[in-house]
């Protein structure tokens, strides 16, 4: 069995145990999601916009994330619409942050890997930077918009405005958490080179990995700060037509 | 359900709409600020100023992969050094798909290299940019969560200054600590992060110690597991820009950055648990149902996160010849590696969480 066979195994039974039936359902849409991340790459390099390829992938995404992993239709149903929402929006940051940064494709510290590949591939790695920002956004959106809808929908006629305002807070900062470790596992890496050849501060917020890098931190957390007003807007505007 | 809409109005009605205008004159300010900014390096810089194309190519490789690659002339003006004001000529090339490089416009700044007597570009200069989004995402972040921002600043900082200390001190120690070391950091992380998140209290007892425990069975369980499989069909040669031990590297990577959405998880359940006045039964089952909850978006950020980094080096091996699963085993596989050993560390937080805090929350009880 394959080192990965064994793991996901090893998550579907821990995920059951803990989790029951709700936990299957959770692995379900961690497996689908990881057949629709495949499908992107697979669809990127034959040729479709990937751009495009991350919009369309991107809603089966969220989709996936938000209806598998709640069973309350009243909450998964406003979250999905407010990331979709938050998506438009995120796609124009990414594509503005993108464009300025230069930071598509590899940077000269990526050479080791490059070796003895034809970089001439005549597929956008532009777009293919757009697409990773985007779709690396998607996971924290729906988490975002899920929990300020399960919270607000929570409290119902009795919130006030102090209840909604602690809801947006205690949100906010978690997922800042989530994202900020995240990210800065993958760092490490990076920084022990950076320190080990002693690159000047100045280097550093020029280099490509690392601007590319932490631009795409920005990215998310944007994300995350957009998905809560925007989520309490749809969920405001439903209950106002019920 | 008006009173509740009206009440919701009134939080964002008593700050104007146009308050939402702000990120983006924080971004304006601060990028065009910083075009004007060459005066602090000691490296060259040079604005672009015209660009003219002389050259177009249209190189098609072994893979049949059709591209173009422009040189492109361009007329810049020096920013800064004793030379300030000199206008030069420069040369970029590109390609169209740009794996390693970029095109230059008009107003595009650039670090330049000498080479003999004449100038060439060494780097893009990106600052301005860096810069600009991160004012925004601060300012869109204030108006959302005020005061509050400041400590999730402060709780940043204080993270980032242990990790500039451990570095220096692993660099020093020649790698041989990296490990020991890295695990001391991750606690470090963990204590610092919770405090700021709940405070000084019991419940940040509960928190750290849950996190740390969880984070650390995670990744045992998948160490396990691979010395199990015997590191089958996972590559970790592949780590990116590790020069040696990447096995170390890797795990480090994992706990780093599953800690995080552990704590976070953690302590919503432990946070929840404490204001219950149930038995210390049915506040562990309430934790579990808490847990469950949350568990599933939680390990799908990290997911989405780890493998659409790596996107750009998959479509570079599926375009150069290499099949699907060569592709998904090689470039994917330490993504789905990492984000299912940070998934086993989200998971067991759950229990871990639900216990620890029923049996404190109890103790603290029969304190008062």
């Amino acid at each position: 069995m394959s080192a990965i066979t064994a793991l996901a195994l090893a998550l579907l039974i821990l995920m059951v145990v803990v989790g029951g039936k709700q936990g299957l359902s959770n692995f379900f849409a961690l497996g689908l999601n990881t057949l629709l991340m495949i499908l992107a790459v697979v669809l990127m390099a034959g040729g479709f916009s990937p751009v495009g390829v991350a919009v369309v992938i991107g809603l089966c995404v969220l989709a996936a994330t938000i209806f598998l992993s709640t069973t309350r239709m009243d909450v998964a149903g406003p979250a999905f619409v407010a990331s979709l929402l938050v998506m438009a929006g995120v796609l124009a940051v990414v594509i503005i942050g993108v464009r300025f940064s230069a930071t598509a494709g590899f940077g000269p510290e990526d050479s080791e890997t490059l070796e003895g590949f034809s970089v001439y591939i005549g597929v956008s790695f532009e777009q293919v930077l757009i697409a990773t920002g985007l779709l690396g956004t998607l996971g924290a959106i729906a988490e975002a918009a899920s929990a300020v809808a399960a919270g607000v929908i929570e409290l119902g006629p009795k919130a006030t405005p102090a209840g909604v305002k602690e809801i947006q807070t205690t949100i906010i900062g978690t997922a800042l958490n989530t994202l900020f470790f995240g990210f800065f596992g993958g760092f490490s890496a990076l920084f022990i080179w950076f320190t080990q050849l002693k690159y000047s501060f100045a280097t550093i917020i020029n280099n490509q990995i690392f601007v590319g890098e932490l631009v795409q931190v920005l990215f998310s957390v944007i994300a995350v700060a957009l998905t809560v007003p925007v989520t309490l807007w749809v969920v405001k505007r439903r209950q106002r037509i019920v | 359900m008006t009173t509740f809409s009206n009440k919701i109005m009134s939080v964002s009605g008593h700050r104007c709409w146009w308050r939402w205008g702000l990120p983006v004159l924080a971004f304006v300010l601060v990028f065009v600020g910083m075009q004007f900014d060459a005066g602090w390096y000691r490296q060259p810089i040079a604005r672009i100023q015209t660009v003219q194309t002389t050259q177009v190519a249209h190189p098609v490789d072994n893979f049949q992969n059709h591209d173009r690659v422009v040189t492109q002339k361009l007329q810049a003006v020096l920013l800064n050094t004793a030379k300030q004001g000199q206008r030069l000529t420069l040369h970029n090339t590109y390609s169209a798909s740009g794996a390693e490089d970029a095109p230059l416009a008009p107003g595009n700044q650039v670090f330049l290299a000498h080479a003999g007597r004449r100038y060439t570009i060494s780097n893009i200069k990106r600052d301005a940019i860096l810069m600009a989004l991160a004012a925004a995402t601060l300012v869109l972040l204030g108006l959302i969560v005020g005061r509050h921002l400041w400590l999730t600043l402060v709780s940043i900082t204080a993270n980032a200054l242990l990790f500039i200390v451990a570095l220096h001190v692993e660099i020093a120690s020649h790698q041989t600590l990296a490990f020991l070391l890295f695990s001391a950091v991750a606690i470090g992380f963990a204590v610092i992060t919770t405090v700021f998140v709940v405070g000084v209290k019991p419940l940040a007892a509960v928190v750290a110690s849950a996190t740390i425990g969880a984070t650390a069975l995670g990744v045992a369980l998948g160490y396990g597991i691979f010395v199990w499989t015997n590191y089958r069909d996972l590559h970790l040669e592949t780590v990116k820009y590790v020069t040696q031990a990447p096995q170390l590297l890797f795990f480090v990577q994992i706990i780093i950055g599953s800690l995080g959405a552990v704590l976070d998880e953690s302590s919503d359940i432990a946070v929840a648990i404490f204001q219950l006045h149930d038995g210390g039964k049915a506040r562990f089952h309430a934790g579990m149902a808490i847990g469950r909850n949350v568990m599933g978006p939680l390990i799908t950020v990290l997911f989405m996160i780890f493998i659409a980094e790596t996107f750009a080096e998959s479509v570079l091996w599926l375009r150069n010849g290499n099949s699907i699963s060569q592709t998904v085993v090689w470039v994917m596989g330490l993504g789905f590696a990492q984000s299912l050993i940070s998934a086993f560390g989200i998971v067991l937080a759950i229990p871990l969480t639900s216990g620890l805090a029923a049996l404190a929350a109890r103790r603290t009880r029969r304190l008062r």
